[in-house]
């Protein structure tokens, strides 16, 4: 375990465990409800908050929480909108919050470095003040699903026994949004193990192989897919 | 005289300004066996959804009839097609879903709540399959939990949208027999949407039929299914 004795690794890991413990049972929702593409436009959205604040020279890691939080809202309430396929808004969000990065960016003062780090981030920089941030905002977030199970679970499943049953499921898919920033509970606690597992992993596995950090951890999951993929194959043969 | 239970005065109904009811005056009584025809795309689901307060009439009003000093408690059982296969929840997971009205916000179910719903699984003859997948049931046994979800709230009133749409004939008369129970045994009134006229005809006590210009014929099945009643629905002959 010599890679824990190595100050920034050990940030490294316990950002890793956060993130896979705030966000993989909220991802189960997301696969569920056919948005997975909504991660990607939450990290443009917020790429183009960093640049913002690079530009004003304020405090990324707010702006970009604020920024993405506000835009949450919005879709939330466009999500309603039956006639916008949530595909569409999706994708909206994505381009529209790439093309403000990049826009953002093209004004900054500063260098192309900046520019690198701030459309894809790098694990391996989380200082011990974002550290802290993350325990707080996954915290809330670990909480709001705890507490909000049960709303989470009927406006994804049937929205309309959710209203007919006086639930408020507007507020519960803003919520939800916000938040996004085997029965159902072995997928919970398996995705947030599969999260975890993956996580610690890639994390230690580049480190000794000398990859690069964000790419092993995803790679790590494919190939848990594919091998989960296999295995229910082999059993439904 | 049977005591109110939904009073429809002046009603119309529509979507995005188009209007697909119009002059709805009708009461549904308590302990009602009520089945609402029409032909494809007539308005029967909205009809339904307006009921259950998903949508809000475009003229006149739709009020349940407070009774004991409080509003009806409503059971609805929505279409099965409607819900995604791929949540993997079992048959009581589905169930417990009937007490989330009952829970305040943020509130878990708990103990009890299981149990009324396993209960409910009983009672329709579904506890044997409480802890099996729901999506692994077949249509006539998934109906059986969806109405076993709805009984979980404690109805005053099942509201049901197409219950037996896609069944062959023995499992609609089992799940038809089942409501009939519940009516007569709960006293539940009962309002189920179909556009198949076999559920109407051998199980509806009173029909509600929608014609083809937007009105609503209510009465005795005898009245509504005769014959002039059902031109007025129908292009073909019934």
């Amino acid at each position: 375990m010599d890679l824990l004795t190595v100050p920034f690794m050990r940030n490294v890991m316990l950002a890793g465990v956060l993130v896979a413990l705030g966000l993989a049972p909220l991802s189960v929702y997301v696969v569920l409800r056919r948005i997975v593409f909504v991660g990607a436009a939450v990290a443009e959205i917020s790429s183009a908050g960093v640049a913002l604040a690079i530009l004003f020279n304020l405090e990324p890691f707010p702006v970009a929480l604020i920024l993405t939080i506000l835009t949450f809202l919005g879709f939330s309430r466009a999500a309603d909108n039956p006639r916008l396929p949530l595909e569409a808004l999706i994708g909206m969000l994505y381009a529209g919050g790439s093309a403000a990065a990049v826009l953002l960016i093209a004004k900054s003062p500063r260098g192309e470095g900046d520019i690198l780090n701030v459309l894809f981030g790098n694990i391996l920089t989380v200082p011990l003040p974002l550290l802290w941030m993350m325990v707080i905002a996954f915290g809330v977030v670990a909480a709001i699903q705890y507490l909000a199970a049960k709303e989470f679970l009927i406006v994804a499943y049937d929205p309309d026994m959710a209203r007919a049953l006086g639930i408020r499921v507007e507020l519960w898919n803003t919520l939800f949004y916000v938040a996004l920033g085997g029965s159902l509970r072995a997928a919970f606690v398996l995705a947030t193990v599969i999260g975890v597992v993956a996580t610690v992993v890639g994390i230690a596995g580049s480190y000794w192989l000398d990859l690069p950090t964000g790419p092993t951890i995803v790679g790590i999951l494919a190939v848990l897919f594919g091998l989960s993929y296999l295995w229910a194959a082999t059993r439904r043969a | 005289m049977p005591a109110e239970l939904l009073r429809a005065r002046g009603v119309a109904l529509g979507y995005g300004g188009r209007t697909v009811l119009r002059n709805l005056d009708f009461t549904i009584e308590r302990g009602d066996f009520l089945g609402v025809m029409g032909p494809n795309g007539s308005g029967k689901t909205t009809l339904l959804r307006a009921m259950l307060g998903l949508i809000k009439p475009l003229a006149g009003t739709m009020e349940w009839v407070a009774q004991n000093g409080g509003p009806p408690r409503i059971g609805y059982v929505p279409q099965r097609e409607r819900l995604d296969p791929n949540f993997p929840l079992s048959a009581l997971e589905v169930a417990v879903m009937g007490r989330f009205g009952k829970l305040g916000a943020m509130r878990r179910a708990g103990r009890a709540d299981v149990e009324i719903a396993l209960g409910c699984l009983t009672r329709v003859g579904m506890d044997r399959h409480a802890h099996s997948p729901y999506r692994s049931l077949s249509g006539g046994q998934q109906q059986r939990v969806l109405i076993a979800r709805a009984l979980a709230g404690e109805p005053d009133a099942l509201l049901l949208d197409e219950p037996t749409n896609g069944m062959d004939i023995e499992a609609e008369r089992a799940i038809m027999e089942l409501l009939l129970d519940l009516q007569q045994t709960n006293a539940t009134t009962i309002l189920f949407v179909t556009h198949l006229l076999s559920a109407i005809q051998n199980f509806a006590r009173r029909v509600a039929l929608i014609t083809r210009d937007g009105s609503l014929l209510i009465g005795p099945k005898g009245e509504i299914l005769a014959p002039q009643s059902l031109a007025r629905a129908y292009t073909e002959e019934i």
